[in-house]
Protein backbone atom coordinates (compact mmCIF):
# COMPACT_ATOMS: atom_id res chain seq x y z
CA UNK A 1 0.00 0.00 0.00
CA UNK A 2 1.46 3.00 -1.29
CA UNK A 3 1.54 6.11 1.46
CA UNK A 4 -1.06 8.00 -0.68
CA UNK A 5 -3.29 5.15 -0.49
CA UNK A 6 -2.90 5.15 3.31
CA UNK A 7 -3.57 8.60 3.32
CA UNK A 8 -6.67 8.94 1.18
CA UNK A 9 -7.96 5.98 2.91
CA UNK A 10 -7.24 7.47 6.18
CA UNK A 11 -9.36 10.57 4.79
CA UNK A 12 -12.16 8.45 3.67
CA UNK A 13 -12.18 7.17 7.14
CA UNK A 14 -12.16 10.55 8.68
CA UNK A 15 -15.14 11.40 6.49
CA UNK A 16 -17.04 8.05 7.75
CA UNK A 17 -16.38 9.33 11.15
CA UNK A 18 -17.53 12.68 10.39
CA UNK A 19 -20.91 10.85 8.75
CA UNK A 20 -21.13 8.57 11.78
CA UNK A 21 -21.04 11.55 13.79
CA UNK A 22 -23.30 14.05 12.02
CA UNK A 23 -25.65 10.84 11.62
CA UNK A 24 -25.78 10.26 15.57
CA UNK A 25 -26.19 14.22 16.02
CA UNK A 26 -29.07 14.07 13.99
CA UNK A 27 -30.60 11.44 15.29
CA UNK A 28 -29.84 11.95 19.07
CA UNK A 29 -31.08 15.45 18.63
CA UNK A 30 -34.32 14.59 16.90
CA UNK A 31 -35.81 12.09 19.85
CA UNK A 32 -35.12 15.29 21.99
CA UNK A 33 -36.70 17.31 20.04
CA UNK A 34 -39.73 15.09 19.76
CA UNK A 35 -39.63 14.45 23.38
CA UNK A 36 -39.83 17.84 23.99
CA UNK A 37 -42.67 19.19 21.66
CA UNK A 38 -44.49 15.47 22.23
CA UNK A 39 -45.56 16.71 26.41
CA UNK A 40 -44.53 19.35 28.79
CA UNK A 41 -43.89 16.70 31.69
CA UNK A 42 -42.44 18.74 33.94
CA UNK A 43 -38.84 17.23 34.96
CA UNK A 44 -39.89 17.47 38.50
CA UNK A 45 -43.02 15.54 39.53
CA UNK A 46 -43.65 17.68 42.07
CA UNK A 47 -43.12 20.57 40.23
CA UNK A 48 -46.38 22.90 41.74
CA UNK A 49 -48.23 24.56 39.48
CA UNK A 50 -51.69 27.19 38.91
CA UNK A 51 -54.46 25.99 36.81
CA UNK A 52 -56.93 28.92 35.76
CA UNK A 53 -59.70 27.66 34.66
CA UNK A 54 -61.41 31.12 32.46
CA UNK A 55 -64.64 29.55 31.87
CA UNK A 56 -65.21 30.19 35.91
CA UNK A 57 -63.45 32.83 36.41
CA UNK A 58 -65.97 36.00 36.77
CA UNK A 59 -63.09 38.90 37.26
CA UNK A 60 -64.15 39.58 41.07
CA UNK A 61 -60.57 39.85 41.52
CA UNK A 62 -60.51 38.47 45.19
CA UNK A 63 -57.22 36.74 44.08
CA UNK A 64 -55.61 39.59 44.00
CA UNK A 65 -56.91 41.28 46.68
CA UNK A 66 -56.25 38.10 48.87
CA UNK A 67 -52.84 38.27 47.49
CA UNK A 68 -52.40 41.79 48.48
CA UNK A 69 -53.06 41.45 52.08
CA UNK A 70 -51.75 38.09 52.72
CA UNK A 71 -48.11 39.09 51.57
CA UNK A 72 -48.14 43.01 51.82
CA UNK A 73 -46.94 44.18 48.22
CA UNK A 74 -44.71 46.97 48.52
CA UNK A 75 -45.63 50.19 46.70
CA UNK A 76 -46.50 49.50 43.04
CA UNK A 77 -46.03 45.76 43.34
CA UNK A 78 -48.33 43.89 42.12
CA UNK A 79 -47.70 40.02 42.28
CA UNK A 80 -51.01 38.66 41.13
CA UNK A 81 -53.25 40.30 38.16
CA UNK A 82 -56.45 39.53 36.88
CA UNK A 83 -56.57 40.99 33.26
CA UNK A 84 -59.63 41.76 31.55
CA UNK A 85 -59.36 40.91 27.77
CA UNK A 86 -61.37 42.68 24.57
CA UNK A 87 -64.04 39.88 25.14
CA UNK A 88 -67.15 40.71 27.64
CA UNK A 89 -66.72 38.12 30.88
CA UNK A 90 -62.82 36.76 29.82
CA UNK A 91 -60.57 37.37 32.48
CA UNK A 92 -57.03 35.93 33.17
CA UNK A 93 -55.19 35.47 36.90
CA UNK A 94 -51.80 35.14 36.54
CA UNK A 95 -48.87 35.89 39.16
CA UNK A 96 -45.44 34.37 38.98
CA UNK A 97 -45.50 30.73 36.90
CA UNK A 98 -42.95 29.17 38.80
CA UNK A 99 -41.37 28.29 35.82
CA UNK A 100 -38.98 24.84 35.37
CA UNK A 101 -36.23 27.11 33.21
CA UNK A 102 -36.50 30.11 35.80
CA UNK A 103 -34.81 33.38 33.70
CA UNK A 104 -35.25 35.90 36.50
CA UNK A 105 -33.14 33.31 38.52
CA UNK A 106 -30.62 32.63 35.58
CA UNK A 107 -29.86 36.34 34.62
CA UNK A 108 -30.42 37.46 38.68
CA UNK A 109 -26.72 38.68 39.39
CA UNK A 110 -26.82 38.24 42.85
CA UNK A 111 -29.00 35.13 43.08
CA UNK A 112 -31.77 36.51 44.97
CA UNK A 113 -34.08 34.14 43.60
CA UNK A 114 -34.36 30.32 44.01
CA UNK A 115 -36.13 27.54 42.83
CA UNK A 116 -37.01 24.83 45.79
CA UNK A 117 -35.60 21.30 44.91
CA UNK A 118 -39.43 19.90 46.82
CA UNK A 119 -41.69 21.46 44.73
CA UNK A 120 -40.24 23.73 42.26
CA UNK A 121 -41.42 26.82 43.94
CA UNK A 122 -39.48 30.13 43.07
CA UNK A 123 -38.48 32.39 45.53
CA UNK A 124 -37.08 35.88 45.55
CA UNK A 125 -35.15 37.32 48.59
CA UNK A 126 -35.96 40.66 48.79
CA UNK A 127 -33.56 41.49 51.15
CA UNK A 128 -30.61 40.86 49.07
CA UNK A 129 -31.76 42.16 45.75
CA UNK A 130 -30.10 45.37 44.32
CA UNK A 131 -32.60 46.43 42.42
CA UNK A 132 -30.67 46.13 38.99
CA UNK A 133 -34.00 45.51 37.18
CA UNK A 134 -32.70 42.60 35.17
CA UNK A 135 -35.36 40.23 35.91
CA UNK A 136 -37.84 42.56 34.92
CA UNK A 137 -36.66 42.38 31.09
CA UNK A 138 -35.70 38.74 30.99
CA UNK A 139 -39.44 37.60 33.07
CA UNK A 140 -41.81 37.52 29.29
CA UNK A 141 -44.74 36.89 31.87
CA UNK A 142 -43.91 40.23 34.49
CA UNK A 143 -43.75 38.19 37.20
CA UNK A 144 -40.97 40.38 39.10
CA UNK A 145 -42.13 43.68 40.46
CA UNK A 146 -40.61 46.30 41.35
CA UNK A 147 -41.37 49.12 43.62
CA UNK A 148 -39.89 52.65 43.69
CA UNK A 149 -40.62 52.93 46.96
CA UNK A 150 -38.26 50.59 48.18
CA UNK A 151 -35.75 50.20 44.96
CA UNK A 152 -36.27 46.75 45.37
CA UNK A 153 -38.24 43.53 43.37
CA UNK A 154 -40.41 41.04 45.00
CA UNK A 155 -42.74 38.77 43.73
CA UNK A 156 -45.12 36.05 44.26
CA UNK A 157 -43.52 33.08 46.48
CA UNK A 158 -46.31 30.26 45.89
CA UNK A 159 -47.62 31.31 49.71
CA UNK A 160 -44.61 28.54 50.43
CA UNK A 161 -44.94 29.52 54.04
CA UNK A 162 -48.53 28.62 54.25
CA UNK A 163 -48.41 25.45 52.01
CA UNK A 164 -45.32 24.57 54.54
CA UNK A 165 -47.91 24.84 57.31
CA UNK A 166 -50.55 22.94 55.15
CA UNK A 167 -52.67 25.94 54.16
CA UNK A 168 -53.68 26.67 50.42
CA UNK A 169 -52.19 29.15 49.03
CA UNK A 170 -54.14 32.95 49.61
CA UNK A 171 -55.57 33.38 46.26
CA UNK A 172 -56.46 29.87 46.05
CA UNK A 173 -58.18 29.59 49.22
CA UNK A 174 -60.54 32.79 48.64
CA UNK A 175 -61.42 32.29 44.99
CA UNK A 176 -65.33 31.61 45.49
CA UNK A 177 -66.03 29.91 41.82
CA UNK A 178 -63.06 27.61 41.56
CA UNK A 179 -61.52 29.24 38.54
CA UNK A 180 -58.17 29.48 40.46
CA UNK A 181 -56.57 26.34 41.61
CA UNK A 182 -53.30 24.60 41.74
CA UNK A 183 -51.42 21.31 42.48
CA UNK A 184 -48.63 19.07 40.96
CA UNK A 185 -48.34 20.26 37.39
CA UNK A 186 -48.23 16.76 36.06
CA UNK A 187 -51.96 16.71 37.55
CA UNK A 188 -52.97 20.04 36.25
CA UNK A 189 -51.87 19.60 32.28
CA UNK A 190 -54.28 16.27 32.68
CA UNK A 191 -57.34 18.18 33.64
CA UNK A 192 -60.26 18.09 30.58
CA UNK A 193 -60.12 21.19 28.20
CA UNK A 194 -56.69 22.35 29.89
CA UNK A 195 -53.92 23.90 27.71
CA UNK A 196 -50.63 23.11 28.46
CA UNK A 197 -49.99 26.65 26.97
CA UNK A 198 -52.47 29.18 25.78
CA UNK A 199 -51.27 30.23 22.77
CA UNK A 200 -51.59 34.06 23.19
CA UNK A 201 -49.09 34.27 26.10
CA UNK A 202 -45.62 34.25 25.35
CA UNK A 203 -43.80 31.06 23.72
CA UNK A 204 -43.82 28.50 26.76
CA UNK A 205 -40.03 27.22 25.30
CA UNK A 206 -38.49 30.77 26.98
CA UNK A 207 -38.90 29.56 30.77
CA UNK A 208 -41.58 26.45 30.61
CA UNK A 209 -43.72 27.76 33.11
CA UNK A 210 -46.08 26.02 35.79
CA UNK A 211 -49.35 27.35 34.40
CA UNK A 212 -52.60 25.79 32.99
CA UNK A 213 -55.11 27.48 31.59
CA UNK A 214 -59.09 26.30 31.03
CA UNK A 215 -59.82 29.03 27.83
CA UNK A 216 -63.16 30.52 27.06
CA UNK B 1 -45.13 50.53 27.67
CA UNK B 2 -42.95 50.72 30.35
CA UNK B 3 -39.02 51.29 30.74
CA UNK B 4 -37.00 49.91 33.46
CA UNK B 5 -33.81 50.97 32.52
CA UNK B 6 -33.50 55.02 31.94
CA UNK B 7 -30.41 57.08 30.88
CA UNK B 8 -28.00 55.99 33.51
CA UNK B 9 -28.43 52.34 31.92
CA UNK B 10 -27.79 53.98 28.62
CA UNK B 11 -24.78 56.31 29.54
CA UNK B 12 -23.50 53.09 31.19
CA UNK B 13 -23.66 50.80 28.76
CA UNK B 14 -22.34 54.06 26.50
CA UNK B 15 -19.20 54.55 28.16
CA UNK B 16 -18.51 50.38 28.77
CA UNK B 17 -17.87 50.57 25.10
CA UNK B 18 -15.98 54.46 24.90
CA UNK B 19 -13.50 53.13 27.55
CA UNK B 20 -12.84 49.86 26.33
CA UNK B 21 -12.60 51.38 22.41
CA UNK B 22 -10.54 54.13 23.60
CA UNK B 23 -7.79 51.34 25.11
CA UNK B 24 -8.23 49.15 22.58
CA UNK B 25 -7.08 52.03 20.10
CA UNK B 26 -3.63 52.89 22.11
CA UNK B 27 -3.20 49.37 21.98
CA UNK B 28 -3.60 49.04 18.88
CA UNK B 29 -1.61 52.59 17.76
CA UNK B 30 1.09 50.79 20.41
CA UNK B 31 1.03 47.85 18.03
CA UNK B 32 1.67 50.15 14.89
CA UNK B 33 -1.70 48.76 13.23
CA UNK B 34 -2.34 52.45 12.81
CA UNK B 35 0.98 53.44 11.20
CA UNK B 36 4.45 54.36 12.58
CA UNK B 37 3.65 57.44 13.27
CA UNK B 38 0.44 57.64 15.40
CA UNK B 39 -0.25 59.93 17.93
CA UNK B 40 -2.59 57.78 19.76
CA UNK B 41 -0.33 55.47 21.83
CA UNK B 42 -0.79 57.01 24.97
CA UNK B 43 -4.41 58.96 25.64
CA UNK B 44 -6.38 55.58 25.11
CA UNK B 45 -4.46 54.22 27.78
CA UNK B 46 -4.94 57.39 30.09
CA UNK B 47 -8.75 57.45 29.50
CA UNK B 48 -9.87 54.13 29.33
CA UNK B 49 -10.10 52.70 32.93
CA UNK B 50 -10.93 55.85 33.97
CA UNK B 51 -14.03 56.30 31.56
CA UNK B 52 -15.34 52.64 32.11
CA UNK B 53 -15.49 53.35 35.77
CA UNK B 54 -17.48 56.50 35.54
CA UNK B 55 -19.93 54.39 33.89
CA UNK B 56 -19.93 52.02 36.29
CA UNK B 57 -20.48 54.41 39.09
CA UNK B 58 -23.39 55.63 37.37
CA UNK B 59 -25.23 52.24 37.49
CA UNK B 60 -24.80 51.81 40.74
CA UNK B 61 -26.74 55.24 41.13
CA UNK B 62 -29.70 53.29 38.80
CA UNK B 63 -29.63 50.38 41.21
CA UNK B 64 -32.67 50.31 43.72
CA UNK B 65 -30.00 49.44 46.64
CA UNK B 66 -26.93 51.24 45.03
CA UNK B 67 -26.62 54.39 48.22
CA UNK B 68 -29.72 51.95 50.39
CA UNK B 69 -27.71 49.37 51.51
CA UNK B 70 -24.51 49.65 49.42
CA UNK B 71 -23.04 46.70 50.82
CA UNK B 72 -25.73 44.38 49.39
CA UNK B 73 -23.54 45.06 46.08
CA UNK B 74 -20.46 42.51 46.69
CA UNK B 75 -23.02 39.68 45.78
CA UNK B 76 -22.99 41.23 42.17
CA UNK B 77 -20.37 38.94 41.65
CA UNK B 78 -22.09 35.58 42.82
CA UNK B 79 -24.30 34.26 40.00
CA UNK B 80 -21.68 32.91 37.57
CA UNK B 81 -24.77 32.13 35.04
CA UNK B 82 -25.86 35.77 34.99
CA UNK B 83 -24.18 37.65 32.18
CA UNK B 84 -24.33 40.51 34.71
CA UNK B 85 -22.23 38.86 37.28
CA UNK B 86 -19.96 38.17 34.18
CA UNK B 87 -19.89 42.02 33.16
CA UNK B 88 -19.63 42.92 36.53
CA UNK B 89 -16.15 40.77 37.13
CA UNK B 90 -14.72 41.98 33.95
CA UNK B 91 -15.31 45.71 34.06
CA UNK B 92 -13.88 45.58 38.26
CA UNK B 93 -10.92 43.85 36.13
CA UNK B 94 -10.83 45.81 33.61
CA UNK B 95 -10.53 49.33 35.18
CA UNK B 96 -7.56 47.87 37.42
CA UNK B 97 -5.96 46.64 35.03
CA UNK B 98 -6.75 49.46 32.58
CA UNK B 99 -5.42 52.14 35.72
CA UNK B 100 -2.21 50.88 36.23
CA UNK B 101 -1.55 50.79 32.42
CA UNK B 102 -2.74 53.83 32.29
CA UNK B 103 -0.42 54.95 34.79
CA UNK B 104 2.51 53.34 33.19
CA UNK B 105 2.05 54.93 30.15
CA UNK B 106 1.71 58.33 32.37
CA UNK B 107 4.97 58.01 33.82
CA UNK B 108 6.30 56.48 30.62
CA UNK B 109 7.22 53.19 32.28
CA UNK B 110 7.16 49.91 29.78
CA UNK B 111 4.42 47.89 30.68
CA UNK B 112 5.14 44.58 31.08
CA UNK B 113 3.59 42.64 27.72
CA UNK B 114 1.12 41.02 29.82
CA UNK B 115 -0.42 43.43 31.38
CA UNK B 116 -0.89 44.87 27.66
CA UNK B 117 -2.64 42.64 26.31
CA UNK B 118 -4.72 41.71 29.55
CA UNK B 119 -5.74 44.70 29.35
CA UNK B 120 -6.40 44.44 25.47
CA UNK B 121 -8.29 40.89 26.53
CA UNK B 122 -10.47 42.68 29.32
CA UNK B 123 -11.66 45.39 27.07
CA UNK B 124 -12.73 43.42 24.43
CA UNK B 125 -14.95 41.39 26.82
CA UNK B 126 -16.17 44.39 28.31
CA UNK B 127 -17.04 46.27 24.77
CA UNK B 128 -18.95 42.76 24.18
CA UNK B 129 -20.42 42.70 27.48
CA UNK B 130 -22.50 46.06 26.58
CA UNK B 131 -24.20 44.07 23.56
CA UNK B 132 -24.11 40.34 25.44
CA UNK B 133 -26.32 41.97 28.30
CA UNK B 134 -29.37 42.32 26.25
CA UNK B 135 -28.88 40.18 23.36
CA UNK B 136 -29.32 36.71 26.30
CA UNK B 137 -32.92 38.26 26.86
CA UNK B 138 -35.41 36.11 25.15
CA UNK B 139 -38.69 38.05 26.20
CA UNK B 140 -37.58 41.13 24.68
CA UNK B 141 -37.31 39.73 21.08
CA UNK B 142 -35.72 43.03 19.56
CA UNK B 143 -32.62 42.57 22.09
CA UNK B 144 -32.18 38.37 21.33
CA UNK B 145 -29.63 38.72 18.55
CA UNK B 146 -26.09 37.64 18.42
CA UNK B 147 -25.96 40.31 16.08
CA UNK B 148 -26.32 43.27 18.53
CA UNK B 149 -22.61 42.33 20.65
CA UNK B 150 -21.14 42.59 17.29
CA UNK B 151 -22.52 46.22 16.75
CA UNK B 152 -22.11 47.58 19.97
CA UNK B 153 -18.47 46.12 19.98
CA UNK B 154 -17.68 47.67 16.46
CA UNK B 155 -19.59 51.09 18.21
CA UNK B 156 -16.76 50.94 21.14
CA UNK B 157 -14.09 50.51 18.57
CA UNK B 158 -15.21 53.53 16.76
CA UNK B 159 -16.08 56.05 19.59
CA UNK B 160 -13.21 55.11 21.39
CA UNK B 161 -10.62 55.79 18.90
CA UNK B 162 -13.00 59.40 17.87
CA UNK B 163 -12.57 60.40 21.86
CA UNK B 164 -8.93 59.09 21.63
CA UNK B 165 -8.50 61.21 18.40
CA UNK B 166 -10.39 64.06 20.04
CA UNK B 167 -8.61 64.05 23.59
CA UNK B 168 -4.90 63.76 22.00
CA UNK B 169 -5.82 67.22 19.67
CA UNK B 170 -6.99 69.29 22.35
CA UNK B 171 -5.08 68.27 25.25
CA UNK B 172 -1.97 67.01 23.93
CA UNK B 173 -1.74 69.11 20.90
CA UNK B 174 -0.92 66.06 18.68
CA UNK B 175 -1.61 66.66 14.55
CA UNK B 176 -0.49 63.22 14.02
CA UNK B 177 -3.69 62.55 11.91
CA UNK B 178 -2.43 59.63 9.60
CA UNK B 179 -4.54 58.72 7.16
CA UNK B 180 -4.32 55.12 8.60
CA UNK B 181 -6.42 55.77 10.91
CA UNK B 182 -8.77 57.48 8.55
CA UNK B 183 -8.66 54.01 6.88
CA UNK B 184 -8.92 52.07 10.12
CA UNK B 185 -12.34 54.70 11.19
CA UNK B 186 -13.49 54.19 7.67
CA UNK B 187 -13.58 50.62 7.67
CA UNK B 188 -15.03 50.21 11.09
CA UNK B 189 -17.93 52.68 9.78
CA UNK B 190 -18.65 50.51 7.16
CA UNK B 191 -18.69 47.00 9.51
CA UNK B 192 -21.18 49.16 11.63
CA UNK B 193 -23.10 50.13 8.65
CA UNK B 194 -23.35 46.81 7.51
CA UNK B 195 -23.77 45.28 10.62
CA UNK B 196 -26.71 47.74 11.74
CA UNK B 197 -28.31 46.85 8.31
CA UNK B 198 -28.03 42.90 8.51
CA UNK B 199 -29.70 43.52 11.86
CA UNK B 200 -32.51 45.79 11.10
CA UNK B 201 -33.26 43.37 8.30
CA UNK B 202 -33.37 40.37 10.09
CA UNK B 203 -35.91 42.46 12.55
CA UNK B 204 -37.94 43.89 10.12
CA UNK B 205 -38.42 40.61 8.22
CA UNK B 206 -40.09 38.77 10.81
CA UNK B 207 -37.28 36.72 12.09
CA UNK B 208 -37.58 37.50 15.61
CA UNK B 209 -41.47 37.88 15.43
CA UNK B 210 -43.82 40.12 15.38
CA UNK B 211 -43.11 42.61 18.05
CA UNK B 212 -39.15 42.81 17.13
CA UNK B 213 -40.92 44.21 13.93
CA UNK B 214 -42.51 46.55 16.27
CA UNK B 215 -39.86 47.74 17.92
CA UNK B 216 -38.07 48.06 14.06
CA UNK B 217 -40.83 50.35 13.16
CA UNK B 218 -40.11 52.72 16.28
CA UNK B 219 -36.67 53.45 14.94
CA UNK B 220 -37.15 53.17 11.15
CA UNK B 221 -40.71 55.33 11.12
CA UNK B 222 -41.99 55.25 14.22
CA UNK B 223 -40.86 57.73 17.90
CA UNK B 224 -37.57 57.36 17.41
CA UNK B 225 -36.98 57.44 13.44
CA UNK B 226 -35.11 60.83 14.04
CA UNK B 227 -32.91 59.65 16.30
CA UNK B 228 -32.33 56.47 13.84
CA UNK B 229 -32.00 58.45 10.57
CA UNK B 230 -30.90 61.96 11.32
CA UNK B 231 -28.51 61.42 14.29
CA UNK B 232 -27.60 57.42 14.66
CA UNK B 233 -27.23 56.55 10.41
CA UNK B 234 -26.75 60.58 9.14
CA UNK B 235 -24.76 62.65 11.65
CA UNK B 236 -22.87 59.21 13.45
CA UNK B 237 -22.36 57.12 10.23
CA UNK B 238 -22.82 58.77 7.07
CA UNK B 239 -20.75 61.81 7.89
CA UNK B 240 -17.96 60.66 9.39
CA UNK B 241 -17.99 58.33 6.74
CA UNK B 242 -18.10 60.86 3.77
CA UNK B 243 -15.34 62.88 6.21
CA UNK B 244 -13.06 59.75 6.19
CA UNK B 245 -13.32 58.88 2.72
CA UNK B 246 -12.46 62.35 1.39
CA UNK B 247 -9.60 62.78 3.44
CA UNK B 248 -8.10 59.52 2.82
CA UNK B 249 -8.49 60.68 -1.28
CA UNK B 250 -6.52 63.74 -0.59
CA UNK B 251 -4.20 61.75 1.33
CA UNK B 252 -3.57 60.15 -1.40
CA UNK B 253 -3.63 62.60 -4.28
CA UNK B 254 -1.15 64.39 -1.72
CA UNK B 255 1.25 61.19 -1.19
CA UNK B 256 1.41 60.93 -5.28
CA UNK B 257 2.49 64.37 -5.31
CA UNK B 258 4.92 64.34 -3.29
CA UNK B 259 6.13 61.03 -4.26
CA UNK B 260 6.68 62.22 -7.37
CA UNK B 261 8.04 65.89 -6.65
CA UNK B 262 10.79 63.03 -4.81
CA UNK B 263 12.44 63.62 -1.31
CA UNK B 264 12.28 67.30 -1.01
CA UNK B 265 8.94 67.49 -0.19
CA UNK B 266 8.61 64.95 2.48
CA UNK B 267 10.11 67.17 4.74
CA UNK B 268 7.63 69.59 4.18
CA UNK B 269 5.29 68.99 7.27
CA UNK B 270 1.28 69.58 6.40
CA UNK B 271 -0.48 72.18 8.59
CA UNK B 272 -2.98 70.72 10.59
CA UNK B 273 -5.56 72.12 8.72
CA UNK B 274 -8.42 69.34 9.45
CA UNK B 275 -8.27 70.31 13.35
CA UNK B 276 -11.81 71.52 13.10
CA UNK B 277 -13.21 68.69 10.70
CA UNK B 278 -11.76 66.22 13.13
CA UNK B 279 -13.20 67.87 16.06
CA UNK B 280 -16.49 67.84 14.51
CA UNK B 281 -16.14 64.66 12.96
CA UNK B 282 -14.99 62.55 16.12
CA UNK B 283 -18.34 64.53 18.27
CA UNK B 284 -20.20 63.30 15.69
CA UNK B 285 -19.26 59.45 16.09
CA UNK B 286 -19.54 59.97 19.78
CA UNK B 287 -23.29 61.01 19.28
CA UNK B 288 -24.31 58.51 17.30
CA UNK B 289 -22.16 55.94 19.48
CA UNK B 290 -24.96 57.78 22.09
CA UNK B 291 -27.48 57.02 20.55
CA UNK B 292 -27.08 53.74 19.15
CA UNK B 293 -27.30 52.45 23.06
CA UNK B 294 -30.37 54.68 23.54
CA UNK B 295 -32.44 53.54 20.64
CA UNK B 296 -31.75 49.54 21.49
CA UNK B 297 -32.44 50.50 25.23
CA UNK B 298 -35.65 52.36 24.67
CA UNK B 299 -36.97 50.40 21.75
CA UNK B 300 -36.99 47.17 23.66
CA UNK B 301 -40.93 45.91 23.52
CA UNK B 302 -41.81 42.79 25.47
CA UNK B 303 -42.85 39.69 23.72
CA UNK B 304 -45.74 39.87 25.68
CA UNK B 305 -46.82 43.00 27.38
CA UNK B 306 -48.62 42.02 30.23
CA UNK B 307 -51.72 43.82 30.26
CA UNK B 308 -53.88 42.54 27.04
CA UNK B 309 -55.39 39.16 26.41
CA UNK B 310 -57.26 38.47 23.47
Amino acid sequence: MSKSEKLSISRRRVLQMGAVFAGALAVGVAPGQLAEADSNTPKNPNQLGFLHDQQKCIGCRKCSTACKATNKWEEGAKWRRVIASGRPEVFLSISCNHCEKPVCASVCPVKAYKKRDKDGIVIHDKDICVGCKYCLYACPYHAPQYSEDTGRISKCHFCYERQDKGLLPACVEVCPTGALTFGRLADLQKTEGALAQAQWLPAPEITKPSLVVIPK
Amino acid sequence: MEMYWNWLVVTYLFLGGLGAGAYLTSFAAEMGWLGQKSGLKKMGYFIGGPIVGLGTALLVFDLGQGFHKPWLLWRLITNMSSVMTWGTIVLAVFIMVGVLKGYLAFINKPAPRAVTWFGALLATATGAYTGFLVSVIDAIPFWSSNIIPVIFFVSALSTGLSITVLLSHIIEKTESENSREDAVHLGLILAELAAVAVFMGLMVSGANGVVAQKSAALLISGKYAIVFWGIFIGVGLLFPLAVYALRLRTANRTENMTLAAGEMAMTEEEPPKHSYLTIITDAAVLVGGYSLRMMIIFAALPIWDGIKIP
